[in-house]
């Protein structure tokens, strides 16, 4: 069952498209992950869906309620989204427990059923006894569990976080990422996380919505967009890759400078070729559809290392990822050979 | 988590569309309503001119009596506006960048004269050296009065400044006094213009020290004229001189303002490297720092003390208290007035930066740079007309409202404006309605900071002279008119408790402006309603 249903959206500034003719729709329960970089659109179309601004033309509809069209708009209170802004942005002026429950109307739910959903919500967010602090005495990374109780308090349809996580350090990123994904999947709540951060886009999410210049470039599973991006800019903005000048042959062969053509050349297809570094790997002997070129540069990681490696044909340089330990050091030469998709996108 | 999907929208899309508009047009119909409101009394005026034939307008614009008042007024403002430009610079420099004791305190005295009104230094003044008298005399008081504007206007670009720049420019070997001018100099540049801006403003309206030491500025023209003939017509065509200029200096701020927004905002490191400890500074600074705390903190203080103490007659103490009442009575009135007709603005304000909006802030600054000479001719015109409001405490309350509308608005607006919008987003999403996401979110947040606008107003409006002068009721004294009517017949002793007291209350903004922590925010935004505090304290 579709949860979320956004058909031909337009947002525009002053003379400025922001959103043009954007669809997307998302299945109950799934979490999608808007990637792009800054300016792109995503937090816009964020608010659109929050109801914050109002879109030009287009629709959104939450399951079979329309909450947007052009001129109408169901104003932000009455769509039951959940919302979580950059650095959780608690109400100063209220504790931990005030901030919990603000969303929760005491006309319906009487005061000892609201105590019952705060302490329930600190327990999910590991934060049991907090109820009386102030949002200033608790740590950044509380402020953002604190922001997503306060958002799932309500019970939402839908729960849509902006950047939560890009004011805190690497380390707490990771373990708040992944607690807040596993809260939401206990919750079964469908969520939309805007971000500009590529790993998490993918490690978080069910659906990965690439967007680019206002337009979703591409949407799909995060092997999907990985493995089988639709432009070489897309491949770049999912992850490192290589994007190197190809042929394709009229019989369905391609050459690039780590795929040399073996045997008699026939007309063929200029385009790119994207190979993502850790498909390419390096050995000291020599095999068929191998290319020699001689390691000029290492970055070394830790878990890994990436080798620029230039080749001895053309002087092209290329990055090759190899597992640690590495076995190479500079001015080795070595021996290229990708394995994997060939992923060859024509010019036009 | 199953959805539950409530096809029929209780409300349709479209009422609620309608119903915001509504609060829109609500909300422009009260905007337009204060505008309309604050420019009645210049209108007027503005008639009243015109009221006389053209050709004797010229007369009495072009007469020599004319021209020599207006070239003594430029002139005093010029002068004090250079030195005060120059030496506040200086002083705030040293206090900020040369290593002195107790320096986060010593501030405090630096600016302490700004609670001391313009008449209560003359008086004071005039009670140590009986013969002060003329232009000179007047240039003297207004630049003890008005320094304060200049070393705070400088101090709060001072702690804007990059002071990586700064270590950048001592590693490629620039000298100190090469520093100054070419790195600080120009990122404070703007900060030390808004303050020259003040004080020509300031002097420009002073009405009680010129008065004092019989210097006949415009200010001085217009009371007279309408004192001595009543002949009001005549008043307020003086009176748009005045106005003339007070606009074209508050267009000039604008400009600045305007232009200062773009400029970056600086990373701020301690800035407590930096300090300069050679001695040559050291003395030189505290010198001129007690030079000027002697002659505008000391002296002042030790003649109202003195006064009060040596006094042989008997405190009238039920004048004291009737003139304290009705002092707090009028301008707790103007105060809440000015908080009124500054909602619908702030509010407009706070949410868009749209043309209207802005024009109608633009028309309420200009207000603000009326001199309380021109407020009080206008409505004391007006009154006249109107026998309900003529000599009521309402209409004195009402001209306070008008003289301080533009920094109600701002600290309203600022107020308004300091609650994030994310946080009104989150509280929308979150099932508010906009009325509850006001009540439950704005105005808690923002109630501290509109309650401590509303304070400065009441007690800036407290100090008021001119205004207060020509249309306080007859019978009624307030504590300035109380001071001003004895120093101007030398009986010194008995200002002294009047005086005090007014000094003393006037202390508490003063106080709160100064306090290192308010000084010390990095915020952009209260840097502006900082400045904007200081043109609002005369």
């Amino acid at each position: 069952m579709t949860s979320l249903d956004i058909a031909h959206l337009e947002v525009s500034f002053g003379s400025k498209k922001v959103i043009d003719d954007l669809s997307l729709s998302l299945k109950e329960g799934e979490i999608a992950a808007l990637l792009g970089p800054s300016g792109c659109g995503k937090t816009t179309l964020l608010r659109a869906i929050a109801g914050l601004i109002q879109p030009n033309s287009g629709t959104i509809r939450f399951g079979a309620q329309l909450v947007g069209l052009s001129s109408v708009v169901l104003p932000p209170h009455r769509r039951g989204i959940g919302y979580v802004p950059q650095q959780g942005a608690l109400f100063p002026h209220l504790s931990v427990a005030k901030n919990i429950a603000f969303g929760l109307d005491k006309k319906s739910h009487s005061k000892a059923e609201i105590e019952k959903i705060v302490s329930e919500m600190l327990e999910l967010i590991s934060m049991t006894g907090f109820e009386e602090s102030q949002p200033s005495e608790i740590s950044g990374g509380q402020q953002t569990r604190v922001a997503l109780a306060r958002a799932l308090a309500v019970k939402p349809k839908m729960v849509l976080l902006d950047e939560p996580f890009s004011a805190l350090d690497a380390q707490l990123r990771g373990e708040l990422r992944s607690d807040v994904v596993s809260l939401l999947r206990a919750a079964g709540t469908t969520a939309i996380l805007v971000t500009h951060d590529r790993e998490e886009a993918l490690v978080s999410a069910d659906r990965v919505v690439l967007m680019r210049d206002g337009k979703i470039a591409q949407h799909g599973t995060p092997e999907e967009v990985y493995e089988h991006p639709v432009s070489p800019t897309v491949a770049m903005s999912t992850g490192d890759a290589l994007v190197l000048a190809g042929v394709r042959y009229a019989d369905g062969r391609t050459s690039s400078a780590v795929h040399p053509l073996t045997g008699e050349a026939l007309s063929g297809e200029i385009g790119e070729v994207v190979i993502r570094p850790e498909e390419l790997h390096l050995s000291t002997t020599a095999s068929s559809n191998s290319v020699e070129g001689t390691v000029v540069k290492i970055d070394y990681y830790g878990h890994d290392a990436m080798l620029e490696v230039k080749l001895q044909k053309n002087s092209q340089s290329i990055n090759v990822r190899i597992a640690a330990p590495v076995d190479f050091v500079v001015g080795s030469v070595v021996h290229v050979q990708h394995s994997g998709p060939i992923r060859f996108f024509a010019k036009n | 988590m199953p959805t539950k999907i409530d096809v029929s929208s209780p409300r349709t899309p479209a009422a609620i569309g309608k119903g915001r508009s509504w609060r829109e047009i609500a909300l422009l119909a009260a905007t337009a309503l204060v505008v309309i409101f604050t420019l009645i009394p210049i209108t007027y005026l503005a008639i009243r001119a015109f009221e006389k034939p053209l050709p004797e307008i010229f007369q009495l614009l072009f007469r020599d009596k004319t021209l020599e008042v207006v070239g003594r007024t430029t002139f005093l403002v010029l002068i004090v506006v250079a030195f005060n430009t120059i030496v506040g610079t200086i002083l705030a420099t040293g206090i900020f960048f040369v290593k002195l004791p107790f320096a986060r305190y010593l501030i405090i005295p630096a600016i302490l004269p700004l609670a001391i009104p313009s008449y209560v230094f003359t008086y004071t003044w005039l009670a140590i050296v009986p013969s002060l008298s003329g232009f000179f005399a007047a240039s003297f008081i207004l630049i003890l009065t008005t320094m304060p504007y200049a070393v705070l206007a400088t101090l709060i670009g001072l702690r804007r400044v990059d002071t990586g720049l700064i270590e950048v420019a001592q590693t490629l070997g620039l000298g100190r006094v090469q520093i100054f001018f070419r790195v600080i100099f120009p990122q404070i540049r703007l900060n030390i213009s808004a303050g020259a801006l003040l004080i020509g403003l300031y002097v420009m309206s002073d009405f009680g020290a010129v008065s004092l030491l019989n210097t006949e500025t415009l200010t001085v023209s217009i009371q007279n004229m309408y004192k001595a003939s009543y002949d009001r017509s005549a008043a307020a065509v003086i009176a748009m001189i005045l106005i003339l200029a007070s606009a074209i200096f508050i267009l000039l701020e604008e400009r600045f303002k305007g232009s200062s927004k773009s400029s970056a905002i600086a990373k701020s490191y301690s800035v407590k490297t930096l300090l300069i400890e050679k001695i040559s500074y050291r003395t030189t600074i505290l010198a001129l720092l007690t030079i000027y705390v002697a002659l505008a903190v000391f002296a002042p203080f030790y003649v109202l003390i003195s006064r009060f103490l040596g006094n042989p007659e008997p405190i009238e103490f039920s004048n004291l208290f009737s003139a304290a009442l009705s002092t707090i009575t009028v301008s707790g009135l103007g105060a809440l007035i000015a908080l009124l007709l500054s909602i619908p603005i702030s509010i407009m304000n706070s949410k868009s930066e749209g043309a209207v909006a802005r024009g109608a802030e633009r028309i309420i600054l200009i207000s603000h740079a009326l001199p309380g000479v021109v407020i009080g001719l206008a409505l004391v015109s007006l009154g006249s007309k109107i026998s309900a409001l003529y000599q009521t405490t309402l209409l004195l309350a009402f001209a306070y409202s008008l003289l301080f509308l533009a920094k109600s608005v701002a600290s309203t607006t600022a107020s308004l404006k300091q609650v994030p919008t994310v946080l009104k987003d989150v509280a929308a999403s979150l099932g508010k309605s906009s009325f509850r996401v006001a009540t439950q979110v704005t105005l808690p947040l923002a109630l501290p900071g509109i309650g401590l606008g509303a304070l400065l107003v009441f007690l800036t409006a407290m100090k008021e002279l001119p205004a207060t002068l020509m249309l306080r009721p007859t019978g009624m004294e307030t504590l300035a008119t109380q001071i001003w009517s004895f120093a101007s017949i030398n009986r010194f002793n008995e200002a002294a408790p009047y005086a005090l007291l007014l000094v003393l209350i006037a202390a508490v903004p003063t106080f709160l402006l100064s306090l290192p922590e308010r000084l010390e925010s990095q915020d952009r935004d209260t840097d502006q309603n900082r400045i904007r505090d200081l043109g609002e304290s005369r």
